[in-house]
């Protein structure tokens, strides 16, 4: 398997990486390591706004390059969207085979359930 | 200069230099470039040459030289092995036995068999990965033609005891095909003394060049002669079983590359066992790891082991820049999937994709094995904090 450079910058580099702690924090997740991808987010959240973002994953290259995009672009004010990024956009900027696109969908599930932990997302 | 230290010698060997000039010589017009068929000087020469290299590679093996029919290569062995005897013998019976950890090159060919009307028996084996012969031997019938099993598997080096099997075999009257590709040259290797009828063997997986392997055909007359339906037509070179003109250089090759394997020093086998011990002596420390296929039973070169909370791709990925081993999982797709050979050995799907095969070779020194344990320690390390393992 071929990766861009983009996704094994983020694979090797894993900025973003760990966990949270703190009344401020909630977390989400989605997958299991018995199939294949598991993620999860922790999001420091105050005042409707992401202070900040951490994830672990069990997963591919691809899965743990996107996690950590998310988490590092994460900061700033909730404008009730799932992700700053569509699935569809992730897929092109790391360049994730169609076949592996359903584990960017895990990531989306992880994020979406860390912010509805927050009471930011129904 | 590939900075990744090589470790997937169980995958491919690099042409031993001596091979290379061995070869050298066939190919130029200084050399013995004629067609070995040409019945002229530069053919007899050439032809010559053909003949030293048959010698060269029945003599480490244990066969006759009339018994070693070139091929290009393993895989076209197993083919010309299950398809030859299925033909030929197809009016006595469709039945067929193999191992579900077979490679591909047997197991396809069995699989396109089943679609044209034969039935496959596929045995599994024990944990280890050991193919019993009281197993082979209940799963033999009436009209069983072809036993098929490897002698040395390619993904956990486990050895299966080819002489019981082969025995078992005899008495039913059934023939026994054995891929031998992952055994010469680690362990020897004994037509004659082994007994199956039909043994594939590859040159690249010791030393020599790509492109070129063996199909021994026993003529040592026990039980049923075997006898091939050829694949292909269109010159009637090796005894009609195998068309087309011999590639001198690459036979040459291959004779000179199992050549080497004959007269390695002993202690060449001993040294590599050593090393891969320390390696997985180093891995074991980690924790969490599972070392695939029995020990006891295994050649010297291959270790196989399985990590605990860490993702199969993302291992790889991980170590690629600064090793080269082969991951359980194979890359049918853009999705990896897990190793079937560990699966039925009874591995469960993230063990079997979290592998990785390590294959040491003629030119693994000590500070290989460090930097094995170095870099797959660190990734193992960093994979696992990542997954909150």
């Amino acid at each position: 398997m071929n990766y861009s450079d983009l996704t094994l910058r983020y694979f090797e580099t894993a900025a973003g990486a760990g966990i949270l702690t703190g009344s401020d924090v909630y977390r989400g997740a989605a997958g299991s390591r018995a199939s294949g991808t598991w993620v999860q987010f922790d999001l420091e959240v105050r005042a409707g706004g992401i202070l900040a973002a951490r994830f672990l994953a069990f997963g591919c290259p691809h899965t743990i390059a996107a996690a950590s995009w998310i988490v590092e672009h994460a900061a700033g004010p909730i404008a009730r969207a799932a992700l700053r990024e569509s699935v569809e956009s992730l897929s092109a900027r790391f360049d994730v085979p169609v076949d592996k696109r359903g584990r960017l969908l895990i990531i989306e599930d992880a994020w979406t359930a860390g912010l509805r932990q927050a009471g930011l997302q129904a | 200069m590939n900075p990744a230290v090589y470790m997937d010698y169980a995958a491919t060997t690099p042409v031993d230099p001596r091979v290379a000039a061995a070869m050298a010589q066939s190919l130029s017009a200084e050399g013995e470039f004629g067609n070995p068929a040409s019945s002229h000087g530069y053919g007899d020469a050439a032809s010559a040459r053909v003949e030293a290299a048959r010698a060269q590679v029945a003599q480490c093996v244990g066969a006759l030289p009339q018994e070693v029919v070139w091929t290009s290569g393993a895989t076209e062995s197993d083919n010309l092995a299950i398809f030859g005897v299925a033909h030929y013998y197809r009016e006595q019976g469709r039945h067929i036995v193999t191992a579900r950890t077979e490679h591909k090159a047997v197991l396809d060919p069995c699989r396109e068999l089943e679609r044209r009307g034969w039935r496959v028996t596929y045995l599994t084996p024990d944990g280890g990965g050991v193919v019993s012969p009281a197993e082979v031997a209940a799963a033999l019938q009436e009209d069983t033609v072809l036993v098929s099993l490897m002698h040395v598997n390619n993904e956990t080096g486990v050895v299966q005891d080819i002489a019981a099997i082969a025995a078992v075999c005899a008495r039913h009257g059934a023939r026994l095909h054995v891929d031998a590709a992952q055994s010469v040259g680690k362990i020897p290797v004994d037509f004659a003394a082994l007994g199956p009828d039909l043994l594939s063997l590859s040159a690249h997986k010791v030393y020599g060049p790509k492109g070129v392997g063996a199909l021994l055909v026993s003529r040592h007359g026990r039980g049923p002669n075997v006898q091939l339906s050829a694949l292909q037509f269109g010159g009637g070179q090796e005894r009609g079983l195998r068309a087309g003109t011999v590639p001198t250089h690459q036979v040459v090759g291959m004779g000179a590359a199992f050549e080497l394997a004959r007269t390695a020093p002993p202690a060449e086998a001993l040294r590599v066992a050593q090393m891969r011990e320390r390696l997985w002596q180093g891995l074991a420390a980690l924790g969490g790891t599972h070392r695939n296929g029995d020990a006891l039973r295994s050649v010297p070169h291959v270790l196989n082991v399985s990590f605990e909370g860490v993702e199969g791709e993302s291992l790889l990925a991980a170590v690629r820049p600064r090793l080269a081993v082969s991951t359980g999982s194979a890359c049918t797709s853009a999705l990896q999937q897990p190793s079937y050979v560990l699966r039925a050995l009874g591995r469960d799907e993230v063990l079997s994709e979290s592998s990785l095969r390590f294959g040491l070779g003629r030119f693994t020194r000590d500070q290989d094995i460090d930097a094995a344990l170095d870099v797959v320690t660190q990734a193992v390390a960093r994979l696992r904090r990542l997954s909150g393992a």
